[in-house]
């Protein structure tokens, strides 16, 4: 109960005051694309040179918790995920923002993230070493595993055709191993200097999602009936509230599976969100409503990726490990000051681990008072007409994909992705695969290699990857995925057939 | 309308063709790191810049960018290949990283495509095993591998870098043949590995190992530099257990620019910027941080990187 | 029409992937390649099974692309590609948004382009944009984007 004793900590004037903005800086960087979590807090780092060690972290705990969350608001908004862990908050998203509900989607989406991230936060507070030993279980063979499992979500994502979801899913495997071969360095696929560095994640999210958008406003052309939404339909906190609390599934699948894989080190964050809206989708009454604009995909996407902040953080605060790229960089928040995570930080900094905590448990709070506050309205982007809708999407595509790492030649893959990927989605080929391809691919080769080497030194492949209880309980996840994806697939089949015979 | 504007465009674009350069820096300048945000060299960069934009530094701030992949060779090559020549692109070395991936090849760099400008920092790699690893010093590491020839699993931050260099010579020196498991994700995943117990030990940066150390999770076998590091009083080095290991893979960090800079802003570089290095603001965090800095002059790293390259070929020719 | 289209569009994709299993099957070093393989494989496997559905006429996932949507597109699409391959970084990027920004809007927008007001009220709109970028970016997050004319 250490935690208590420090919240008066977190509501000093100038601890405050920094938490406030951080909370409000964060939701502006991370709503920003091109920013994610991880370059938003990196940004922060400069300033906490000049505050105190508490303060430096409350501040980049503020920021990094509302970043994630910020990550929503042009997801919905303008279909440009903030980072790989708004992908799923797409899908369903920005179909209601179309729909004149971008209002409650945003509402939603800052409620469901708080319900995740308070849940998140609060078992790094109490379950901090069961779930250190957790994080550690995952070797190679697991996460290779786990990269599987997050291949067989491809089938069951792409709602239209399962063949042309897979040959998505195969694209952006394939697009991932262009560049450098992270292990032994041999070039593979340079055809053009700027993949010299590979595909850089953030710069294709940006231009398979929003440039589409762009190219499909271009091609309607010049219409009177210019406006995207004629109507923004107001909506009332309340209700949001009441719509959450109507769907407890998705919320609960959302929190806890956000929670367990955002523990993992080097996978989660990327893929929590989209593990837990497929879950969620397998398990909901009314799954044909996904991907149409159901509240429930945006409650899972978003409660799982704000659950997921706080266990990203359990390898680095019990073990000095960080388990994300955000942990890395606030790392280094902590060892500018001379602050080693481990059992020396709680057992001699407990002020700046404690404080450091509950200002992430109060930071998503105030995030969701903000949020909700900013949903009434940025939702009225939606109203925007929509020849300035695309310049303004196409302008901040540019900017964000150059803002990744001062590179024209991001902008360039940007680009190109972007309107390969229009001309692939109206033959029915979706983002969401090729995206999830694209996250995946990188793990599962290098974990799939790195783990050859090890068994090849000791037991051998075949043993290696397995045999192992973590090792056959994802392999039966693996199969189950499949079988029930199959399943599913001939079912709808024969329905529509019936339904075609009847017509 | 619109030619109009095209047209002033050119106009204009004509007037700021010669408005350049008067006075060095005249604007911000950017530093590229080839390892993510959060790693070592990314975290020591942000420190020892942090008083470029004072009045008797360079009196510009310097922004840090990054650009990981393939153990640094991203990065480099986009430095070699793509970096202005302008002295507003700098980028941060890792010797013996770079030096070795060229003399390997496959990637259009070599110690001729940069100016070294100074060093900042000097991170020796250390042979780390998990806390209740059987394993207390080198010799047992040693005798474990005589004893089963390449079954004993050992990490580090991927092929051709310092982590490797290091386990290249360790085994050499001993006469052994183990099995190097190269990590992606940098030696914080390499660490992960030895915590978890994927393998039975590692080679890591000696500022990492150490903090693992204080955290309780790893123990400290030998340092592969010619003394003692200060951090580590009590861990002998590779020498000093009969192993014939040197300082070929300290990690030495450093600024460049690339070749074609400009004469007088390379000079003007190599003057200030050893002096922004030695700002005791920049030393307090770098010591807090278990940072061991090594400041060297640009014509001492010169003579660093020949020396190096001389090693690494002898060391790699067998590869 | 439709049929044609899907010919076209899943023969592209049958053709990178023949090209991506050629590039993985002949390039050196094999280790570095495993991976590529396999995908590859699987790639073309599903690629010429889309083609072969196109050809016989079975793809039904999809509409492609009608004419008109074609023709109002293509002008947005060159604004696009200049500004992206060229201007941004020839022109500057705050220079070269605003242009491109006034461009689209007066190809766009659905009023008039004979009222001067409208021709107004377009520059207003992205003199603003260009503005807001400008804080946010250069001033805000001090990012350093290739600047040639003006600012």
């Amino acid at each position: 109960m250490d935690f208590i004793f420090y919240f008066g900590d977190v509501f000093s004037p100038l601890s405050f005051l920094l938490l406030l903005g951080g909370t409000i800086g964060g939701l502006i960087l991370g709503a920003t694309p091109g920013l994610s979590p991880t370059m938003a807090v990196a940004l922060l780092i400069p300033f906490t040179f000049h505050l105190e060690a508490v303060q430096g972290l409350i501040l980049l705990g503020a920021a990094y918790t509302s970043t994630v969350a910020g990550g929503a608001v042009s997801a919905i908004l303008l279909k440009i995920p903030g980072a790989p862990a708004n992908i799923a908050t797409t899908l369903d998203g920005h179909k209601m923002a179309k729909q004149g509900q971008g209002a409650k989607a945003l509402q939603l989406s800052f409620l469901a993230s708080a319900v995740g991230g308070i849940f998140g936060v609060l078992l790094l507070i109490f379950l901090t070493p069961v779930l250190a030993q957790w994080a550690l279980a995952f070797g190679p063979s697991h996460l290779f595993w786990l990269a599987i499992l997050g291949v067989t979500v491809i089938g069951s994502l792409d709602s239209a055709s399962v063949v042309k979801g897979l040959l998505s899913g195969c694209i952006g495997l394939w697009l991932a191993t262009i560049g450098f071969d992270d292990i032994m360095g041999a070039q593979r696929f340079i055809f053009h200097p700027s993949l010299g560095g590979g595909i850089n994640i953030i710069a294709a999210l940006i231009g398979l999602f929003a440039i589409p958008q762009v190219l499909t406003m271009f091609a309607k052309g010049r219409r009177a009936q210019g406006a995207e939404v004629i109507e923004v339909q107001k909506h009332s906190v309340l209700d949001a509230t009441k719509e959450l609390l109507r769907r407890p599934r998705a919320l609960g699948i959302g929190t806890i599976t956000g929670s367990i894989i955002g523990l993992i080190p080097g996978v989660g964050g990327q893929i929590a969100g989209l593990v837990a809206y497929d879950q969620t989708k397998k398990f909901s009454s009314e799954k044909e409503k996904f991907g149409q604009g159901h509240s429930e995909g945006v409650i899972a996407a978003e409660s799982a990726n704000n659950a997921m902040v706080g266990p990203s953080l359990v390898p680095l605060l019990t073990l000095s490990i960080p388990g994300s790229p955000t942990a890395a960089v606030l790392l280094g928040g902590l060892l500018i000051h001379g602050i080693f995570p481990g059992s020396d930080l709680f057992d001699n900094h407990p002020d700046v681990a404690w404080t450091f905590i509950n200002s992430m448990l109060v930071g998503q709070v105030l995030m969701c008072l903000f949020g909700l506050y900013v949903a009434g309205l940025a939702a009225r982007v939606a109203q925007v007409p929509q020849s300035v809708m695309a310049a303004i999407v196409l302008a901040l595509s540019v900017f964000g994909a150059y803002s990744v790492q001062s590179s024209m030649g991001d902008v360039y893959v940007m680009a190109c992705l972007g309107i390969g990927m229009y001309f692939l989605e109206r033959f029915g080929f979706s983002a969401a695969p090729l995206v999830l391809g694209l996250i995946l691919g990188p793990i599962a080769e290098s974990n799939f290699i790195q783990g050859g080497m090890i068994a090849d030194a000791t037991v051998g492949k075949a043993s290696y990857f397995l045999s192992g209880g973590l090792n056959i309980f994802l392999i039966a996840v693996v199969v189950a995925s499949i079988a029930y994806s199959a399943w599913m697939e001939l079912r709808t089949r024969r329905h529509t057939t019936k339904e075609e015979a009847q017509a | 309308m619109k030619k109009l504007i095209a047209s002033a465009a050119i106009a204009l674009m004509g007037l700021a063709g010669t408005a350049i350069g008067e006075e060095y820096p005249e604007r911000p300048i950017l530093m590229m790191v080839s390892y993510g945000a959060g790693g070592a060299t990314d975290f020591q960069a942000r420190i020892v810049t942090m008083t470029a934009g004072n009045e008797d530094a360079l009196g510009m701030p310097i922004a840090i960018i990054n650009k990981p992949g393939a153990g640094g060779r991203v990065g480099w090559n986009w430095f070699a290949t793509q970096a202005d020549p302008d002295g507003y692109t700098l980028a941060a070395y890792n010797v013996p990283h770079f030096i070795a991936q060229s003399i390997k090849g496959g990637v259009s760099y070599s110690a001729d495509s940069f100016e070294p400008i100074a060093n900042w920092g000097a991170d020796p790699a250390v042979f780390v095993v998990a806390a209740d690893s059987p394993f207390n010093s080198m010799a047992d590491v040693v005798a474990h591998a005589k004893e089963n020839p390449g079954k004993l699993t050992f990490s580090g931050a991927g092929l051709f870098v310092g982590h490797h260099i290091a386990a290249l010579q360790i085994e050499k020196a001993a006469g052994v043949k183990m099995a190097y498991i190269p990590t992606k994700g940098g030696g914080a995943a390499a660490m992960k590995a030895v915590i978890a117990g994927e393998v039975m030990g590692g080679v890591n940066n000696l500022s990492d190992a150490f903090r693992a150390q204080e955290a309780g999770n790893v123990k400290i076998l030998g340092v592969a530099d010619l003394q003692r590091s200060d951090f580590l009083p009590d861990v002998p080095t590779m020498q000093e257990q009969g192993l014939d290991v040197d300082n070929s893979s300290v990690n030495f960090r450093g600024v460049m620019v690339p070749k074609g800079t400009p004469q007088e802003v390379i000079d003007e570089l190599a003057a200030t910027v050893p002096e922004m290095f030695a700002n005791p603001r920049v030393a307090k965090k770098m010591q807090a941080g278990g940072s061991p800095m090594h400041i060297m002059t640009r014509d001492e790293v010169k003579e660093m990187w020949a020396a190096r390259e001389q090693t690494l070929k002898e060391l790699l020719a067998g590869l | 029409m439709n049929r044609s289209q899907h010919i076209l569009g899943s023969g592209l994709v049958f053709a990178v992937g023949i090209w991506v299993a050629w590039v993985s099957y002949t390039q050196a070093p094999a280790e570095a390649f495993l991976f590529p393989r396999l995908i590859a494989s699987v790639f073309v496997v599903l690629a010429g099974w889309t083609f072969g559905k196109a050809v016989l006429g079975l793809s039904k996932v999809g509409s492609g692309i009608s004419r008109s949507m074609f023709i109002s597109m293509v002008p947005g699409l060159v604004v696009m590609a200049v500004y992206v391959f060229w201007a941004a970084k020839a022109l500057g990027f705050y220079t070269a948004t605003a242009i491109a920004f006034f461009i689209l809007l007066s190809l766009y927008d659905p009023a008039p382009h004979s009222e001067g007001k409208t021709w107004a009220k377009r520059a207003l709109i992205t003199a603003i944009f260009v503005a807001v970028m400008y804080g946010l970016f250069a001033k805000l997050l001090s990012v350093y984007t290739p600047r040639e004319i003006l600012f």
